[in-house]
């Protein structure tokens, strides 16, 4: 085994990619071979290291100087500098803002400082593709160690004492259902990862899928073990190229090695997992839905009971777990229930993957302990506020989720706080609202996405969201009432009660909790008109302060330029004004006016 | 059993029962709209929610939910109504035309629905009877649900007409809201089922006046025999009366006498091509128009033709079949009564025009000869011609879009061309299609015609040359009711009076088998028309049984040992005739 | 040999149902028709044994008929037929004993047809004159004699 004298870890996770990693990394491996370094660099590319706002990113092991920002331009002088002066390169590293000293170590960092590293424990450091790299770091020995010491019963003991619960957003004491699979009656058993992430811009699972694969083969191996099960199915959205191949490439890697398929290990069981694409719809992320779709069926859920753990895919008991969740297992098994039930609250033990975004500063992925709250991670993790605004609300839960205001911020993330709040952990998707985001547009773009997404097999589903979305359609444009706001109150309530799936049942929470928490926003949209946090484009109304306009800006004639209504009336050098009547509100001039002139109401 | 209480009401059902069947059995009424007792229940239409009291109140469908012990119901709690009414708001606004949606927004109170209509005149509500009943009950698979979310529909692969149909129907009698209907494919409305054209109930009385009056399975028709599934009749059925493995039995029973009453069969008029049947459709038989004007018909009893409206002239042709030289030489004998009949029928149900073209008018039996004289004074034009052919091109505007029967009038000398929009044809009656088999079966002949022959036409009318076996009705030849009725009345008393004697008078001049010089060679057996030799083999000879032997004699001349001899036409009897002739 | 004078010995086997009952019209019509056909009732021309025939003209027949209902008549439904085959088979036999296919003759005549059966014997009668006597027995005698 080669051995070097340093590692290069390239991100490769989607945001670093899209900022070309891959040419850094032909750029670093043309300086090297310049520098005839081959024996002693060597490039790695790794899964997405998560502080995705500091993108394109590369950490130097064994040191752990973290680079960020970097581009193409820039390799040639930090090889010369780094790799062959050994002089790390200051102006590449993360500074702090308002601070001046770059901070070398990624683990200084505190957008890393707060977080604890199980399900993704390995990003950044391993190859993915490479299944030794994984063994290196304890990987299978969890595997090893159960075939070898553990029956099945005592697995199952011991992920419920972990205290364990499904990461996918229910909650559900994962070890409790492995229990009931394998109480289930049934000769053929299934485990199944879900690895379908619908929600929009959610990127957690995808993370844990492309940069550590094995983690999730392992995790389903122990979990079949433990029930009884002898055949595993992926599903992953075909959105996800990527994760797809380095799926299957582990899961080739790991027959190879006997750590799948027949006989593992030579203990006489019997494991095999095949990769199955989704096709497009969010719905498949709910259990039986997902169990139609690999069947061939229609992507609809059915009503339960019976749970899949009692008869699922094919009518056998089958477990269904997140991504997030497989990957915990091993971590669970090796070190033992008692460390993981340490981490986070009473309720909910363990980590959580989030993947923070919206109008935040240091945006993308973290793992934190449970019970750390909100504004810790809004403000201690992810930096807070893009340009020190005013924080207004955090979406938790993706579109099922929530949004909760600053009198949440000292919630601790655990699932019984979060749901009480009207909110929901979900897959972990976090996005931040500031003062310039409108609540009530908020709930209808996610209404929009649930909406699109309903399958339409029950009525208040499929009838129900797009008469949601209708309302808030004409509320936004300024043309709702104040029964609107009660039939819309009503809809919610009754589709929460009455929907068939998980689909339905949480599509208006985000409805509900903003009628709950900014309910002023929509009297303001129905009896003002008016947005206030004028996003509601329609709703404005721009003025120039004509006095600002001449005395700061010297009639600059800039917005006039700019308007594509002819909107603008005025000379350069004299006070320049909006002709309502021509104005299409697209708000061009508000944003071109680089002396505030133009007001906005 | 599970005991729960449904709006402060105890009931004890069994383990598995819904909490809907558990309301039923308490008479509690609880809407739904894509529950049916025949499928399995599919919980998508919201409108059978329930509350479900405990813990943590939830509303539940109650429709699939099984009961559990103690469970506690509420099925007018306000939020569980409140969920049901909007749900029902929502429906309305989908599809405003369904009739069923209304009713039921009637009975709950909802005078209108404050959301979107898109399309007012949708009947679908999507509660996906139609397919379930496809795929569960018929097993066609034929029709399925595509799109996703408000575009949602029913849908057949690509739109295309489905492959899989058969045709069955049965997703528009499962639909609630006719959103579902089907149609002739040439849009006909009225459709005749003697030309098998149209599905027709798989479960049905052959005819309503049918005795005993029970159902019987049409294998064409029925679903099972089709795809393997449904079975549908069998569930339901309380008293298990249903077997769809019954198979043809062969009994066997010993009688002494048998009656032949084997009927005709109707003369297929597409063997004269000339005259249109099955090309044209409003050319259509006596039986078919029979069952039009029949109240149990596919009208109801009005004279229709297939496009729904009623013929403004018909054309009634008789000999169809009969007095033909290519078809049949023999006179039907019913065929002009009943065109009478008819004709008579035409102008008291319509305003048609009514053309009757005869021959002769056979009017022989008792009033029948009034009723012909009546019809002339009703108006019926009587044209004495055999009709030459009937054809859809005209040749003048007034025979545009009717069926003109082109005819030569004899009394007038003139060949004539007489527009109609319906032509009847007085088909004729012939022997049954198996006719010949059956008498191969009960050894007795028929006739040149192939009808079954009386021993005498005068004095045997309805006995056979087969002791015991006598004929009634149109089997022996075409004859109307009464003549059939008397018929049948003989043949019986006749069957009735051989049973009754008690005693049987054999034939005098039986032929004997001499035992000791019968060699068995069984040349006998096969000869003899009465299978009256039967071969021994105990003692290898054969034996005649005096009760069928005739008397003919053909065994006595074919014996070659002359074992078999005629009583008073013995071999030596004759000989001693044939000397006795030439003495001088 | 000499045909004067010569009265043709016909016999005449006719079956009961029939052509028995046909020639029993044929009188009680009063026609007129030749007396030299002598009747031999039998139940079915099928009953007519070959021998029959043979001692007929052994006895001394000049011609023999036989007679039955028309084919599908019958009154024992096949009997006829088979009087049909015999009658084929039997002439040809009898022409190799010299004995000439005219004088056997197979006719059908139903038992409304006394005509037919006038007609039939005054035929038959005719063309045995014709023929001439047959003479089987002592018939080479005399031509020798001749």
């Amino acid at each position: 085994m080669a051995s070097y004298r340093l590692n290069i870890m390239i991100c490769a996770g989607t945001g670093c990619v899209s900022n070309r990693a891959f040419q850094i990394r032909e750029a670093f491996d043309k300086e090297i071979r310049k520098n005839s370094l081959e024996k002693e660099v060597l490039t790695v590319m790794t899964g997405c290291n998560g502080f995705c706002a500091a993108g394109p990113i590369v950490i130097v092991q064994p040191e752990g100087i973290f680079y960020q920002k970097l581009t193409v331009k820039d390799i040639p002088f930090l090889v010369e500098e780094h790799f062959l002066k050994g002089r790390p390169v200051k102006k590449f590293m993360y500074t702090p803002p308002k601070e001046t000293e770059p901070i070398p170590k990624m683990n200084d960092i505190s957008f890393f400082q707060k977080q604890v590293l199980i399900a993704l424990r390995n990003k950044g450091i391993i190859d993915p593709e490479a299944i030794d790299d994984y063994i290196a770091r304890d990987g299978y020995a969890a595997l090893s160690k159960i075939l070898s010491k553990m029956k099945p019963q005592d697995v199952i003991a011991e992920i419920k004492k972990s205290g364990l619960r499904g990461r996918g957003g229910g909650g559900f004491p994962t070890g409790l259902k492995w229990e009931l699979a394998r109480k289930a009656e049934g000769e053929q058993k299934y485990v199944i990862c879900n690895a379908d992430e619908g929600d929009p811009g959610a990127f957690m699972d995808r993370s844990i899928v492309e940069a550590d694969p094995h983690t999730i083969l392992e995790g389903m191996t122990i979990g079949a073990y433990a029930i009884g099960a002898s055949k595993g199915f992926v599903y992953v959205r075909s959105e996800y190229p990527l994760a797809v191949e380095r799926m299957h490439n582990a899961i080739a890697q790991s027959k190879e090695y006997g750590l799948l398929g027949d006989n593992i290990l030579e203990s006489g069981f019997n494991f095999d997992v095949d990769v199955i694409q989704g096709a497009g719809v969010f719905v498949c992320g709910e259990e039986t839905s997902m169990i139609a779709s690999i069947e061939g069926k229609i992507g609809e859920p059915k009503p339960r009971p019976p749970y899949p753990v009692e008869k699922g895919l094919w009518g056998s008991p089958t477990n269904i777990n997140n991504v997030e969740t497989w990957a915990n297992v091993p971590a669970i098994i090796l070190r033992g229930s008692d460390w993981f039930s340490k981490i986070g609250t009473k309720t909910s033990k363990g980590t959580k993957v989030f993947s923070v975004a919206g109008k935040i500063k240091d945006a993308g992925l973290v793992e934190v302990p449970m019970g750390l709250t909100l504004g810790e991670i809004i403000y201690d993790v992810a930096g807070g506020i893009h340009s020190d605004k005013k924080f207004k609300a955090v979406l938790i839960g993706g579109p099922s989720g929530g949004c909760l205001p600053a009198d949440c911020l000292g919630l601790p993330v655990d699932y019984e706080s979060l749901t009480k709040a009207g909110a929901m952990m979900g897959s972990g998707g976090l996005v931040v609202a500031d003062e310039d985001n409108c609540m009530v547009e908020m709930a209808r773009y996610f209404l929009n996405f649930t909406k699109d997404e309903s399958c339409g097999k029950c009525t208040p589903c499929r009838e129900g969201n797009a008469a949601m979305l209708d309302i808030l359609t004409r509320i936004t444009q300024g043309e709702g009432t104040m029964e609107d706001l009660d039939l819309l109150e009503d809809l919610a309530h009754a589709i929460k009660d009455t929907a068939l799936c998980g689909l339905g049942n949480t599509a208006p929470n985000p409805v509900l909790t903003t009628l709950r928490y900014f309910r002023d926003e929509y009297i303001a949209h129905i009896k003002d008109k008016k947005c206030p946090a004028h996003e509601c484009r329609q709703l404005n109304t721009y003025t120039i302060d004509e006095e600002r306009c001449v005395s700061e800006g010297h009639g600059c004639d800039v917005c006039r330029r700019n308007c594509a209504y002819d909107a603008i009336m005025g000379e350069k050098g004299k006070a320049h004004r909006i002709n309502q009547d021509k104005c299409a509100k697209c708000g061009v001039c508000y944003e071109v006016c680089k002396f505030a002139a133009v007001k906005v109401d | 059993m599970v005991k729960l209480t449904i709006d402060g009401k105890k009931v004890e059902v069994e383990e598995g029962t819904t909490i809907l069947q558990a309301a039923e059995k308490l008479e509690i009424p609880i809407p739904t709209l894509c529950y049916h007792p025949l499928l399995e229940p599919y919980a998508a239409c919201r409108v059978c929610m329930v509350e479900l009291k405990g813990e943590t109140c939830k509303l539940v469908p109650s429709c699939n939910t099984k009961v559990a012990e103690g469970m506690e119901i509420e099925t007018k709690s306000e939020r569980a109504v409140k969920a049901r009414k909007l749900n029902l708001e929502l429906i309305m606004a989908r599809a405003p035309a369904a009739e069923k949606v209304q009713e039921l927004a009637k009975e709950m109170g909802i005078e209108k629905t404050r959301f979107e209509i898109i399309d007012p005149d949708e009947k679908c509500i999507l509660c996906g009877l139609c397919v379930r009943t496809c795929e569960e009950i018929v097993g066609a698979n034929a029709i399925s649900f595509a799109n996703r979310g408000k575009d949602r529909m029913v849908f057949t692969p690509y739109g295309e007409p489905s492959e899989a149909c058969i045709g069955c129907t049965a997703c528009a009698f499962f639909c609630p809201t006719e959103a579902i209907t089907f149609e002739d494919i040439h849009k006909r409305l009225v459709v005749h089922e003697e030309m098998e054209l149209g599905p027709s109930t798989a479960v049905r009385v052959p005819i309503r006046q049918a005795v005993p009056m029970v159902p019987f399975i049409d294998e064409d028709s029925c679903i099972h025999f089709k795809t393997g599934e449904c079975k549908i009749c069998e569930r339901v059925c309380e008293k298990e009366a249903i077997n769809h493995e019954m198979e043809d039995e062969e009994i066997e029973v010993e009688v002494g006498s048998i009656i032949l009453a084997s009927g005709f069969k109707s003369f297929d008029a597409s063997r004269i091509p000339a005259y249109g049947y099955g090309r044209y459709e409003n050319v259509i038989t006596a039986l078919e128009f029979e069952k039009l004007v029949n109240a149990s018909g596919p009208t109801s009893g009005k004279i229709l033709m297939t496009n729904g409206n009623e013929p403004q002239a018909v054309g009634i042709v008789h000999c169809v079949g009969s007095r033909d030289k290519k078809y049949n030489e023999y006179c039907s004998r019913v065929c002009c009564m009943y065109s009478l009949k008819f004709a008579h029928l035409l102008k008291e149900k319509t305003n048609a025009e009514v053309y009757d073209f005869y021959i002769d008018m056979r009017c022989f039996g008792k009033g029948y000869e009034e009723f012909y004289h009546r019809l002339m004074k009703e108006g019926t034009n009587f044209i004495r011609g055999r009709v030459s052919e009937v054809t859809d091109m005209p040749l003048t505007e007034k025979e545009e879009g009717k069926l003109i029967i082109r005819v030569e009038d004899t009394l007038l000398g003139e060949i004539r061309r007489i527009p109609v929009d319906m032509v009847i044809l007085a088909t004729g009656l012939e022997p049954g299609i198996d006719q010949n088999e059956i008498a191969k079966v009960f050894n007795i002949s028929c006739s040149q015609d192939s009808f079954f022959l009386e021993r005498h036409p005068k004095l045997a009318p309805v006995s056979t040359f087969s002791d015991g076996i006598f004929l009634a009705g149109a089997c022996q030849s075409p004859k109307d009711i009464p003549d059939t009725v008397a018929q049948a009345g003989a043949a019986a008393s006749q069957a009735l009076a051989l049973a009754d004697k008690g005693t049987f008078e054999l034939e005098p001049i039986t032929a004997v088998i001499n035992e000791e010089l019968c060699a068995g060679c069984q040349l006998c057996v096969s000869l003899c028309p009465f299978t009256a030799i039967n071969y021994n083999a105990e003692k290898g000879i054969s034996e005649i049984n005096d009760a069928l032997c005739k008397g003919c004699g053909t065994c006595v001349s074919a014996c070659p040992s002359g074992a078999s001899q005629q009583k008073h036409f013995r071999d030596e009897q004759i000989f001693a005739e044939i000397e006795g002739i030439f003495i001088e | 040999m000499t045909h004067e004078n010569f009265e043709p010995k016909l016999v005449g086997f006719l079956c009961t149902w029939c052509s028995y009952t046909g020639a029993d019209l044929a009188g009680t019509a009063r026609m007129d028709y030749a007396p030299n056909m002598r009747v031999i009732r039998v139940m079915c021309s099928g009953r007519v044994d070959p021998q029959f025939v043979l001692k007929a003209f052994k006895e001394g027949a000049d011609g023999v008929l036989i007679s039955g209902c028309h084919p599908g008549d019958c009154h024992y439904q096949e009997g006829n037929y088979k009087a049909l085959r015999r009658h084929r088979l039997l002439s040809k036999l009898l022409e190799q004993l010299g004995i000439e296919k005219e004088r056997f003759r197979l006719e059908w005549v139903s038992a409304a047809e006394g005509a037919k059966f006038q007609k039939v014997c005054n035929e038959f009668t005719e063309e045995i004159r014709n023929m001439g006597p047959l003479n089987l027995n002592g018939g080479i005698h005399e031509q020798a004699k001749a």
